[in-house]
């Protein structure tokens, strides 16, 4: 249904994104995953018409929306990732403007600014001015702004940003319930592995500008199939312990943290007693040694170097 | 589409008590300050009192000239109760000696205008002299000349000669203003005159041009009140323009904008609801600190029509300022050109377009520099208007206003990015 094609945006020298492909058919929940500055606010404001591409293009349907979007508009709603709302209007007021501007009017009106406070838990704080609502409620009114022309497909870009954990699960829950009961299109962007593992049914991972893996979830961990992920615990960690690591042959990846290390080993290999001996011969003494399942964050380690979030 | 922008704006505005106070109050508390303190400069600046000195030098000796028009009266064969009458009324037939008592000498004229008679060597000094504002000069037989003109029907009517003296502005305006309606009125005189030569008609009527037709007199004079009022509304205004402006910048910084071109709406359908908003609340802003001034310090109106023209015009160059605001912080994507404007600007025109003082009073090119200012062509429009004149009048700063306003929307439109966020 939506395609972008050798999508780039140049800023100056420096792109923001380079060379992307990526598609949305109907009914999916896509997730867009990258840290900071990875270029996915980039991209989808390329894919919603915001921002005019350097090269490649946009496709709807099959046709290229870049010089005619309307089309493409009518059926997209936008949650951007800033809090995009009037302070001084109330909750109702808010949503009234913006369902007006979808040209929407009368009862019918009427009608979609009640389904739409109901659906993001906000019916009983409808008078209220956005100025003195929390966080979560704003990222809510936030995403309810985009809902009111009944979009086949909703971009969401970072939804979830410094809320509470409350909040934070009744805007996937919505998300994850507009996707079933509606058949509405998502695509969901983060740099939260979690969110993206309990939404999506496939997955891109950004990083600097370019893709670095797609796929489903499974697919993206089968990246990691030859390897496991071995995490290790100590109160005392020291450089000698960890050079040691680095240095070890059949140990791939080592990236340390205060009390914590991850290794990342051939499958096969166990390293339980050589990890021991090194442990020793470094003169400390180890917690615990889990072999974990790998996530979604592995595999942005695996594929990077880096951690997701800093 | 464009009435839900103006609704929304209209909606945000009243909720910002401070703003509305900021627009609407301090004006108000503005006026009754600077209306009371600054009363007594006002009047000195404003009321004519004005010393205009006049050089007056006659060539003729208007008995002389009297005497012998009666003579030729007689010459033709009046009858002798005619005579009579005609005799008795002599005083009335001396022209100059009428001006120079009845009209210069009398009401506020007489307070203003120092007249000295001039002896025909004198003249080369006099025409040098700065002091001098004007130097009048009755040409030989004018009398006599102007008489015949009156009663007989002669073809050619006498003319007075009106000196100006360069560094004279208003003082020589108003001696000439003067003399000109003194000799219109010997010309009026003829007309009568022709009827045949009744006594009861020779009467010059002292009242034509015993000052009412004088224009110093028939405008209304401005109270202190009156020009800060329109001082600080024109200023005030201005703050609307960049007020709507950061509103708009506002929307864009906070990706509302965004929304709204997503929503397919077309940019112009914004662009004119920044524009209509803009011009719609200055509007509103002028008729609500008049409509105070007038209840609370007695600014009143005489005519409605030319006052709502220039508050028209007025408005529409402030939303054109508002519009042209909005693009050019769109284009360049930032604030700055809209504190520029609030903070040193929006001054900056306030002085030159004489909101703190009658800055135009004190050199034409001011007056004409505050004239190429939207806030000063408003200023002076309103002036006049209150001062009593009409439409016509003021028509050159209602010009001034809407092409001003045309231009403005047509850069603002030029500049008016094409996309929501910075490509
Ligand atoms: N208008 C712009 N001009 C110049 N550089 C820009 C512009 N917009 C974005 N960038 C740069 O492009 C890169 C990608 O930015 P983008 O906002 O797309 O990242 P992101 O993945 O959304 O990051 P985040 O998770 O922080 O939202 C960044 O390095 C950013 O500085
Ligand atoms: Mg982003």
């Amino acid at each position: 249904m939506l395609e972008l094609v050798d999508l780039s945006k140049k800023y100056k020298q420096f792109y923001a994104v380079k060379n992307l492909n990526m598609f949305i058919e109907k009914g999916e929940i896509v997730g867009l995953l990258g840290p900071n500055g990875a270029g996915k606010s980039t991209a989808i404001s390329m894919l919603s018409s915001l921002v005019e591409p350097t090269e490649g293009d946009v496709r709807f349907n099959n046709k290229s929306v870049i010089k005619k979007p309307a089309p493409l508009r009518k059926v997209i709603g936008m949650v951007p990732q800033e809090v995009a709302l009037y302070d001084d209007l109330t909750a109702e007021e808010n949503l009234h403007f913006f369902g007006r501007i979808y040209r929407l009017t009368g009862a019918q009106l009427k009608q979609r600014v009640n389904e739409v406070l109901e659906i993001i838990g906000l019916t009983d704080r409808r008078k209220d001015i956005v100025k003195k609502f929390s966080g979560g409620m704003k990222r809510r009114l936030n995403i309810g702004a985009a809902l009111l022309h009944e979009p086949e497909v909703i971009i969401m870009d970072e939804p979830t940003v410094g809320i509470d954990p409350q909040s934070r699960n009744y805007i996937l829950e919505t998300v994850k319930r507009l996707n079933k009961e509606k058949g509405m299109t998502v695509l969901y962007t983060s740099h939260y592995m979690e969110e993206v593992e309990f939404l999506c049914d496939r997955i891109y991972i950004m990083d600097k500008g370019d893709l670095i893996a797609s796929g489903t979830k499974d697919e993206i961990k089968r990246i990691l199939s030859a390897e496991k992920t071995i995490s290790i615990q100590a109160d005392r960690l020291n450089d000698s312990f960890i050079s040691k690591l680095k240095q070890h042959p059949t140990i791939n990846r080592v990236i340390a943290e205060e009390k914590e290390i991850t290794i990342m080993v051939a499958k096969e290999i166990n390293m339980f007693s050589t990890l021991i001996k090194i442990a020793e011969d470094a003169g400390i003494e180890l917690n615990s040694v889990d072999i974990k399942t790998p996530t979604l964050e592995d595999v942005f380690l695996h594929l990077t170097g880096r951690a997701l979030r800093d | 589409m464009i009435w839900q922008i103006i609704k929304k704006q209209g909606l945000i505005l009243l909720r910002n008590p401070r703003q509305l106070l900021l627009l609407v109050g301090l004006p108000i508390i503005l006026i009754a300050i600077l209306g009371t303190a600054l009363a007594g400069m006002m009047d000195d600046d404003t009321t004519p009192a004005i010393h205009v000195k006049v050089g007056i030098l006659e060539h003729e000796d208007e008995e002389a000239q009297t005497d012998r028009f009666l003579e030729k009266l007689e010459d033709k064969g009046l009858p002798e109760e005619a005579m009579e009458e005609i005799q008795a009324n002599r005083e009335q037939m001396t022209p100059i000696q009428m001006l120079k008592k009845s009209v210069f000498g009398s009401g506020e004229l007489k307070e203003m205008v120092e007249l000295r008679e001039v002896k025909s060597a004198e003249k080369e000094a006099v025409m040098s002299d700065d002091s001098y504002d004007a130097l009048l000069e009755v040409p030989e037989n004018f009398t006599y000349d102007a008489l015949a003109f009156m009663f007989l029907d002669e073809p050619s009517q006498p003319m007075l000669h009106l000196f100006q003296n360069e560094g004279s502005d208003i003082g020589f305006s108003v001696v000439k203003d003067v003399v000109q309606q003194f000799q219109e009125q010997l010309t009026l005189n003829t007309f009568i005159g022709k009827e045949g030569i009744d006594s009861s008609v020779i009467k010059i009527d002292k009242d034509a041009f015993a000052g009412e037709t004088i224009p110093f007199n028939q405008q209304e004079p401005v109270s202190a009140q009156g020009y800060y009022a329109i001082g600080m509304v024109v200023m005030n205004v201005l703050f609307i323009a960049s007020t709507i402006g950061s509103m708009a910048f506002l929307e864009k910084k906070m990706y509302v904008f965004d929304r709204i071109i997503l929503a397919n709406v077309s940019r112009w359908i914004y662009f004119a609801g920044i524009l209509i908003s803009t011009s719609l609340f200055a509007f509103l802003q002028l008729m609500l600190i008049y409509g105070f001034s007038w209840l609370v310090y007695g600014v009143q109106w005489p005519h409605l029509l030319p006052f709502i023209a220039v508050s028209l015009a007025y408005a529409i160059a402030v939303g054109s300022i508002g519009v042209l605001l909005t693009a050019l912080s769109f284009r360049i994507n930032t604030e700055a050109i809209l504190s520029l404007f609030s903070i040193i600007i929006v001054s900056l025109l306030a002085f030159i377009g004489g909101s703190f003082y009658p800055v135009g009073d004190s050199s034409a090119f001011l007056q004409r520099l505050g004239d190429l200012t939207p806030n000063g062509a408003a200023m002076s429009a309103y002036l006049a208007v209150l001062r009593g004149d009409g439409i016509s009048a003021i028509s050159h700063h209602l010009y001034f206003l809407v092409i001003f306003a045309f231009v403005a929307i047509l850069i603002a439109a030029m500049s008016f990015p094409k996309r929501g966020l910075t490509t």
